[in-house]
């Protein structure tokens, strides 16, 4: 059995010890402008490698950056896009995490790739490869207020091609692996149509990273299996124990490479590894699972860094048990 | 009187107090030091409140780290666990239940009993709902967040008991994490009437940040005299909402941004009481802040709070 193992996208920023906090630290320091940006820019980059180290020990066989530059899930890349300007805290989904709510106040435009720099540095510091995370356009396009585009899919179609910018750039660099984040449309499903549509532009004459496609807050209850009409290789979703997502595989062949969010990072509470390992056989009844990818259910930073890094422990040993079975 | 003036809850330490708790969590102090500036700025926040005419009264929580973390800290069955972000640099310890929960004393009574004794006017007693201490929390015990909800509502219920009889008038059980899943809407409105049964004190939930329109009008039902909510952050939008469905129970109206460093000016916070006083019957306000002032500098929260209390005084005499 080829699973191989990674996470959702963001790891912890800090963990609880002194040394661990360096990034918080220099973000307030930076703050009271005790220290510049290069200084800060210096931290989050020594930062970046701990959490890709971090990673690789628990066994991880595709990493990410842990998104340690990302303030949330939108204003890291809204912030570098031209007629956005950032404004008030809103909860994310149904979290008791924030964002600052972009704000389309003009024709939004491409200004230089923000995720290269990020990629190109995580990518030299790893021995395993760095799977690059962006958030889509239809979920930067729904959590964003529009004040200037007429219509929403006009917004959501700019945003499009702005992301198509952005993985063309990861995929020239010989990025092997982009995820797409949307979990805006699991709360919208009517818009399903205008969705493929969006992604036939955001996959345009991208061919040579293999694309995922990350859908968690919900389940795809509804677009199962219309969803799997996305020009994507990869679905991710969530797996966990109970999830509603587990019926609607049921309900049809999936047809795509799947990465199993089969580990809660919402609660500190551990699975079992048999658990898991009983969940990944319970999935090959219903999908193919060679070339599966075991993950997390949503980012780590859910969790403290101590658990976070437990779970992602958990999630290697779990496949190394699966590979050895196999071989047995 | 109408349009009576309060605060959602807590206000900012002053830097002394920061020093303190700093100090206090490396070992560097007795727990009878850190009490004693705790209470020196409770006792300045209760001079201030009074100073500028604030007619309900807070402790202003100068004893309380976080809202969920510091009654988990109280309640056997909780641990707490590392930090877990939840915006920009702000990071906050999660509670993990990892055994049934219970109270086994008082856990806000003493520092009500304080609070009141400095002063003649009302204070409200300040819990955090079962709801929200459920969803803010890690679960490794219960089988069900119903489970762990409903039995938090039952310990709850008691610490409000135990502040009606220490004399408390106004008992403010906050929810802000029930806009978050409209389908567990029922869930909150049940927990809460395990909480507020029975009790004669008048009763409030303060709820913030979230699609009130999925929850709205229904979040009426939950059992309380007053609903408080957060209406500067989102430029009082949602006052088309009462305008589809009256507003039928008592609101509190949140006047300031707390998020802001900027002070309101009076016509601002004037023209936001007109705005709702054109749809919500001036019987049925109270005036506040969107949220719990904390994260402001103390002298930004004073500032905005005289402003509040100004611009209110001045659309009072305007009604009367």
């Amino acid at each position: 059995m080829a699973v191989e193992t990674t996470i959702a996208g963001a790891y912890p920023k800090i963990g609880d010890t002194t040394e661990e906090q360096k990034l918080r630290r220099a973000l307030h320091q930076f703050d009271k402008e005790e220290i510049t940006e290069e200084d800060l820019e210096e931290v989050k980059n020594t930062v970046t490698e701990e959490v890709i180290r971090q990673q690789i020990e628990a066994g991880l066989d595709i990493v990410t950056d842990g998104l340690i530059r990302w303030s949330d899930p939108l204003t890291y890349l809204a912030g570098r896009i031209s007629g956005f300007e950032i404004s008030g805290l809103i909860r994310y989904f149904d979290t008791n995490t924030f964002y600052r709510q972009p704000i389309a106040e003009s024709r939004l435009e491409f200004v230089k790739p923000t995720l290269l720099p990020d990629y190109q540095f995580a990518q030299e510091r790893s021995s395993k490869p760095v799977r690059a995370i962006l958030t889509g356009p239809y979920t930067l396009s729904k959590l964003t207020r529009n004040r200037f585009y007429r219509e929403f899919k006009q917004l959501a179609f700019d945003l499009a091609h702005i992301i198509h910018r952005e993985a063309e750039a990861l995929e020239e660099a010989g990025c092997r692996y982009i995820q797409f984040d949307e979990p805006a449309i699991l709360n919208h499903k009517q818009d399903m149509p205008l969705f493929l549509k969006i992604y036939e532009i955001v996959t345009a004459q991208l061919s040579k990273a293999e694309k995922t496609l990350q859908l968690n807050f919900g389940s795809l209850d509804g677009i199962y299996p219309k969803i799997l009409g996305v020009n994507v290789e990869r679905i991710g979703l969530e797996l966990t124990k109970g999830h509603k997502n587990w019926d609607v595989l049921k309900t049809g062949q999936c047809t795509k490479k799947m990465m199993a969010g089969i580990v809660d990072t919402r609660n500190t509470k551990m699975e079992s590894d048999s658990d898991l390992s009983h969940a990944v056989h319970q999935l090959g009844e219903h999908i193919n699972i060679d070339h599966l990818w075991l993950s997390t259910s949503h980012s780590l930073e859910f969790l403290p860094r101590v658990n976070a890094r437990k779970k992602a422990e958990l999630l290697s040993q779990v496949a190394k048990q699966l590979r050895g079975a196999s071989v047995s | 009187m109408i349009l009576p003036t309060t605060t959602v809850g807590s206000l900012p330490k002053p830097d002394y107090l920061t020093k303190a708790r700093f100090q206090f969590s490396k070992g560097q102090i007795s727990k009878q030091e850190l009490e004693s500036l705790e209470k020196k700025a409770t006792k300045e926040w209760i001079e201030f409140q009074e100073e500028i005419g604030i007619d309900i009264l807070v402790d202003g929580e100068m004893y309380r780290g976080d809202m969920v973390t510091y009654f988990a800290e109280h309640f056997k069955g909780f641990e707490i666990s590392g930090l877990v972000r939840s915006y920009g640099n702000r990071y906050y310890r999660k509670p993990v239940a990892v055994g049934e929960i219970e109270r086994l004393n008082p856990v806000t009574v003493e520092w009500f009993q304080f609070a009141q004794n400095l002063t003649q006017k009302p204070v409200k007693g300040m819990l955090t709902g079962p709801y929200t201490i459920m969803d803010w929390s890690f679960d490794e015990f219960y089988p069900s967040r119903r489970d762990f909800c409903l039995r938090l509502a039952e310990v709850v219920h008691e610490e409000a008991k135990d502040l009606q009889e220490a004399g408390a008038q106004y008992i403010q059980i906050d929810e802000p994490a029930v806009s978050v899943r409209p389908e567990e809407l029922e869930l909150a409105i049940e927990a809460m009437g395990i909480v507020t049964q029975g009790l004669k004190a008048y009763t409030l939930t303060h709820i913030c940040y979230g699609d009130f329109p999925k929850i709205y009008p229904k979040m009426l039902e939950i059992p309380v005299n007053q609903i408080d909510l957060e209406l500067s952050n989102n430029e009082f939008d949602l006052l088309d909402l009462f305008k589809r469905a009256p507003f039928t129970s008592d609101i509190g109206l949140g006047v300031l941004d707390v998020h802001s460093h900027r002070t309101e000016t009076k016509d601002e916070v004037k023209a936001r009481i007109q705005k709702a006083l054109k749809v919500i019957p001036k019987e049925k306000i109270y005036v506040s802040p969107d949220c719990g002032l904390k994260t402001r500098e103390v002298e930004e929260a004073k500032a905005k709070l005289r402003v509040m209390v100004e611009a209110t005084k001045e659309i009072r005499e305007t009604l009367q």
